[in-house]
């Protein structure tokens, strides 16, 4: 008789509390879906620094501004655990627990395209700071959105600006791990290169992680011009120093994302030198903005205030997310919480979003194999030059000219 | 063909690393029949250490090889009375336990070491990590990393020692007639818990050094830990569990089959290659390459 007391009493308490009231706030929840562990916790809290720097910056300035009345932003952070499953499973737990009004997205590419079917189900937007497989895009998810381009559009450039240099390159080899972002970038390498009249020697995907000592053995013998790597962080480490250690050094070593991260620099110090990336953003980059931070100089210096690392275009294109629906939700007038009705109303208004930030222009594609990706940045080529990130291409762009070709590891 | 010699060199340094990563590793197994699925976190540890020692001191981190491993050793020797603890007393199937507490070790130390050191990958200088040699005859060439082969003379060099300490020593006496028979080695005055105390910090220790020559060779992060226990793993399957002296070949045929698949045949299928080769040594003789394993 006691315990049916209790569990009466305890179901009155749960029916009664305002949990179960119809939801009313004056402040957007914000899902954030990243990888705060495991294998790519590196790049999952580059997005975190983003997000969390725009949540700040928004809510320093009252919040964001519907009909004459500012409503601050609260961030719901999931631990994806670098798992597309457990990223799936966490996005779902945001929308259908925690309510979220709508997401920011993960920072690898597969987590992104497990997460992204999810936000379609449930028709909560999300606009990811990271993702850059073109594979996300071609499948057109009506609620899924980005805002750095794909990697097919900025690997390309990378290339050609090589192509430039003289002398010209004529052979490579191409390799990525294998992973959705790095099989990405090692097949836009391979297709630019193709393009531009280099004879690719030798193209391979291999498993993640790997000690490539071996491989690289066999490249050596092979003597290409360009050593075009698609991988994560400890990956881009662990292939410079098999380069040193077996004493080859080709005339351009091309990287992606990684080498912008200052990990890479302090890592290698002088060895990180003359290795060429590909960016959309850089800290030094001529940016006119008119939301929060007015160029990219004041944005990379409240970062490194805030954080004490400098800030890359991941990071950057993370608290550019934020900015995208901060302007679409400004549009539309969507009070928090943000209905079904307003969300599919918010997805329109994203597409039609084409506004000048610190980042850089943000205009999302509607249409083509671009869908719903950001195609208002122009792709930079960089390089490493004295540990610090340079811009060397396109000519337009350029803050140096390319150290090439790379001078070998015996006379750094 | 032009690339033979350097396949071969090439497996045998990475086999090097596979020595040093398992051989403790199968000490531990051997006398304590534990599984510790912590191993690459103490790598990761001993990485770290290594690390910051040297950010301290400014000193060669070979030479500093020494004091991790005593440092090290010193925190494994109080561990070990835990992880006796939950393989004795009144609870069943003691392998499955100490599984499942090695487990639960090396997702708190991960846990701990990505707070505390933060997500980044790093690497540990080092005046070796910059040199090789290359050799030269015909058309046929090869080049040596000095850093890795300083991991070839480290990893031959714990082996030997592990070798005399084993089979020169009372301490060694003991410790073989712990893993053959508990209660008999018990009976004849063998000290169970102290002996596989200083197993257990010895395991430790030279894991934790494993981690400073990772950190030269490769690189470091708080993240590494699963790779490695994955290695370890395999290595000592294949040398039948527990079979000490079973592991440089196990580890030396590991390294050059993965050094043929990246070199010679497709890079991608380089794990499936080892998956396979361990499937079928484990059918065909399920106590490993020598059937001496337990």
């Amino acid at each position: 008789m006691r315990r049916a007391v209790w569990l009466a009493l305890i179901a009155v308490a749960v029916l009664a509390s305002p949990l179960r009231a119809e939801e009313k706030r004056d402040f957007f929840k914000i899902g954030v879906v990243t990888e705060l562990s495991g294998d790519l916790a590196t790049g999952g809290n580059v997005t975190k620094r983003g997000y969390d720097l725009w949540a700040e910056a928004v809510n320093k300035t009252g919040g964001i501004a519907i009909g004459g009345k500012k409503y601050q932003v609260k961030l719901y952070y999931a631990d994806a655990q670098s798992n597309p499953s457990q990223g799936a499973a966490a996005a779902e737990r945001l929308i259908t627990q925690e309510k979220v009004d709508f997401i920011l997205g993960p920072y690898s590419s597969g987590v992104t395209i497990a997460v992204a079917p999810v936000v379609e189900k449930y028709k909560v937007p999300m606009i990811t700071g990271s993702a850059e497989s073109p594979l996300i895009w071609k499948q057109k998810f009506l609620y899924t959105f980005g805002t750095i381009p794909p990697v097919n559009f900025t690997g390309a450039a990378a290339i050609q600006t090589l192509v430039g240099l003289s002398p010209a390159p004529r052979t490579a080899v191409i390799f990525g791990s294998n992973d959705t972002f790095s099989k990405a970038t090692a097949e836009a390498f391979d297709g630019a290169a193709k393009k531009a009249g280099i004879k690719v020697l030798k193209f391979n995907i291999v498993p993640a992680g790997q000690d490539l000592t071996p491989l690289m053995s066999a490249v050596k013998v092979l003597n290409p011009d360009i050593v075009a790597f698609g991988g994560h962080d400890e990956e881009l480490i662990k292939l410079v120093k098999s380069l040193r250690q077996i004493d080859f050094t080709p005339k351009a070593l091309l990287m992606h994302y990684g080498v912008t991260e200052p990990a890479f620099v302090d890592a290698l110090k002088k060895d990180a030198n003359q290795t060429f990336g590909g960016a959309v953003w850089t800290a030094t980059e001529k940016t006119k903005g008119k939301i929060l931070w007015k160029d990219a100089p004041t944005y990379a210096a409240t970062a490194m205030k805030a954080f004490n690392v400098p800030a890359d275009y991941t990071q950057a294109g993370s608290s550019a997310a934020g900015i995208a629906f901060q302007v679409a939700l400004e549009k539309i007038k969507a009070t928090p919480p943000v209905s079904e009705a307003k969300r599919a109303e918010l997805v329109k208004e994203l597409e039609k979003v084409d506004v000048e930030t610190f980042y850089g222009r943000v205009k999302f594609a509607t249409e083509g194999d671009f869908y719903h990706s950001n195609v208002g940045l122009n792709p930079l080529t960089i390089q490493i030059q004295n540990g610090r990130v340079v811009v060397v291409g396109p000519k337009t762009n350029a803050e140096m000219k390319a150290q090439y070709p790379m001078t070998p590891w015996s006379k750094r | 063909m032009e690339l033979l010699p350097q396949a071969l060199v090439d497996g045998i340094m990475l086999g090097a690393i596979y020595i040093i990563i398992a051989i403790a590793f199968s000490l531990v197994y051997g006398v304590m029949h534990v599984i510790d699925f912590a191993v690459g976190e103490w790598i990761m540890l001993g990485a770290f250490g290594g690390y910051y020692l040297f950010q301290w001191t400014r000193i060669e981190p070979l030479l500093l090889l020494p004091a991790v491993f005593v440092v090290f050793a010193a925190i494994g020797y109080p561990l070990q009375p835990l992880i006796h603890r939950v393989l004795s007393g009144r609870r069943g199937n003691p392998l499955l336990m100490g599984l499942v507490f090695t487990f639960g070790l090396s997702l708190m130390f991960r846990g701990l070491a990505q707070t505390f050191f933060g997500f980044y990958s790093l690497s540990i200088p080092s005046r070796f990590s910059n040199g090789s040699f290359f050799f030269q005859n015909g058309g046929l060439s090869v080049t040596i990393s000095s850093v890795r082969l300083t991991g070839l003379v480290y990893a031959l060099v714990i082996t030997g020692i592990l070798n005399y300490l084993l089979k020169h020593t009372d301490f060694g006496l003991g410790v073989r007639a712990l893993a053959q028979n508990r209660d008999a080695a018990g009976l004849m005055g063998v000290n169970n818990k102290r002996t596989s105390a200083y197993v257990y910090a010895i395991y430790v220790g030279i894991s934790a050094m494993t981690g400073v020559l990772i950190g030269m060779i490769l690189s470091l992060s708080a993240k590494m830990g699963p790779d490695y226990t994955t290695f370890a793993f395999f290595v000592v399957v294949l040398a039948g569990m527990g079979y000490l002296a079973g592991v440089p070949a196990a580890a030396f045929l590991l390294g050059i089959i993965q050094s043929f698949f990246l070199i010679y045949l497709d890079p991608g299928y380089t794990l499936l290659a080892v998956f396979v080769l361990l499937y079928t040594i484990l059918l065909v003789s399920p106590r490993g390459l020598f059937g001496k394993g337990v």
